[in-house]
């Protein structure tokens, strides 16, 4: 009983601190990529602590509570994935819960970013919704292919199944699950040449663009919760999870780097070119997959 | 990081988060934003000493005047200005914004910017070299370290007087003012 309260207390703290290393990570590489020396691992520590300290601006109750809302919603899916052997919320729900609670991330943060009735906001938010829509479909398609291959609907049994049986992105249907999801993780991330909604040239980053001083310090928050759910969901599927956490999170580091790379170098999608190619080719692999397996 | 340091750190984390955490509003005002793109990018990386432009006033707290400002503009950068969430540093980049510069009998230009918003440094030359705004950053950084980098709290104190200039500049405002004038 400790030991599970223990766990909730300490895993969303685990993914919170993992999550602010990438967003440091990130930037000292894309910097190294670009030739330039690159800010400190814990620039974004430093510039939170700015931001707390910063007086804020709201924009109205449902502002604020949106943004808790997303909050909530990041921590609550945190709580429902296992990393290493941690998994404090193991025996409820599964993959489905996930799939229900992702959702609230984002809407929590349209929800917010509605109340600040700037109109880069509400073209942020609308090209962030179109490009969930593009890549909403390759990852359900993604999602059930798993679970039918392993005939259930635990995200525990199928790290477990991994464990004995080896990596399903090397096992022969998902591969094509697995190759697909890779495609779409920049979508999901909103990295290059995904990063349609938070363009900062086009639309002075999109919904983002009223947060300022603690707004924009849990909006990193959230970010970096986004940034470890979905990259840490790709590990529990494709990459057999991890026999302890250290083991689960150099697996995380390795497809974050290759995500990186892809950010680093790939200009930016319009939004009908983004739906185009999320349609066109993570749909094509992972119906393919479906498929077989299903066969 | 030194241990001098991290004493630092502990004594005033604020005031350490704002100096190595300036986040530049991406302005161009007149020509001097065109010294900008190499300091950002990989010829002089500012992003090393925690400088990188943002898009929007609210997520910014350092403000570079590059270059000449036209009454028109004048208008913009008070309303960014005013938007910018404290504390907030400006920085006058060239000698436009100084004295007037080279337009210093122009119609249409402001000759002294620092009666309209206040200023917390300036950068002398036209146009100043790139490193010049590292130089600017250093003092920032020495100037925020004293307690002297105060132009938000003058802005508050005096705002009758900035806003008082402002409106002999620009007529009647259709903004209604940041703090109460009474």
């Amino acid at each position: 009983m400790v030991a599970k309260v223990m766990q909730i207390i300490l895993s969303p703290v685990l993914a919170l601190v993992v999550g602010v290393f990438f967003l440091g990570l990130a930037r000292k590489i894309m910097a190294r990529i670009h030739w330039r020396y690159g800010p400190p691992l814990v620039q974004p520590v430093i510039d939170m602590i700015r931001l707390f300290y910063q007086k804020s601006v709201s924009h109205g109750s449902v502002f604020d509570l949106g943004l808790i809302l997303s909050l909530a919603g990041s921590i609550v899916v945190v709580l429902f994935l296992p990393f290493g052997q941690m998994c404090p919320l193991s025996n409820s729900g599964g993959l489905l819960v996930i799939l229900y609670i992702m959702l609230l991330a984002p809407l929590g943060l349209a929800l917010s970013g509605g109340q600040g009735a700037n109109p880069n906001i509400s073209i942020g938010i609308s090209r962030k919704l179109i490009l969930s829509l593009g890549y909403e479909v390759p990852l359900l398609l993604v999602l059930l292919a798993v679970m039918t291959h392993y005939k259930t609907i635990s995200i525990i049994e199928v790290v477990k199944i991994q464990q004995s049986t080896g990596w399903s992105i090397i096992s022969f249907p998902l591969f094509l699950s697995g190759l697909s999801y890779f495609l779409i993780l920049p979508a999901i991330l909103g990295i290059r040449p995904f990063d349609i909604s938070s363009a900062l040239q086009e639309i002075s980053s999109g919904p983002i663009v009223e947060y300022g001083g603690k707004y924009l310090a849990l909006v990193t928050i959230e970010h970096a919760f986004a940034l470890f759910i979905s990259i840490a969901l790709f590990v529990n599927l494709f990459l057999g999870g991890g026999a302890n956490p250290l083991i689960f999170f150099a697996k995380m580091l390795v497809v974050f780097v290759l995500g990186l790379c892809i950010n680093a170098v790939f200009p930016r999608f319009r939004i009908e070119q983004a739906i185009k190619y999320l349609w066109k080719w993570p749909t094509l692999l992972a119906f393919l997959g479906l498929i077989i397996t299903l066969m | 990081m030194d241990r001098n340091q991290i004493r630092k750190w502990l004594r005033a984390p604020a005031k350490m988060a704002n100096k190595y955490s300036l986040h530049a509003i991406y302005f161009c005002t007149g020509c001097g934003i065109i010294e900008v793109p190499p300091v950002i990018t990989a010829r002089w990386d500012a992003e090393r000493f925690g400088v990188i432009p943002v898009a929007t006033p609210r997520q910014a707290n350092l403000f570079l005047i590059t270059g000449y400002v036209s009454v028109k503009t004048l208008r913009a950068i008070i309303r960014t200005y005013e938007q910018m969430l404290e504390p907030k540093y400006t920085v006058g980049f060239g000698s436009c914004p100084i004295n007037g510069g080279m337009y210093w009998d122009s119609y249409n230009t402001i000759k002294h910017l620092d009666k309209y918003i206040p200023i917390d440094g300036w950068i002398a030359g036209c146009m100043p070299r790139p490193e010049a705004i590292f130089i600017a950053v250093t003092h920032l950084w020495t100037l925020i370290d004293k307690g002297m980098a105060n132009g938000y709290i003058r802005y508050r104190e005096n705002y009758e007087f900035y806003r008082r200039n402002q409106e002999m500049v620009l007529g009647k405002l259709d903004w209604p003012p940041l703090y109460s004038t009474e």
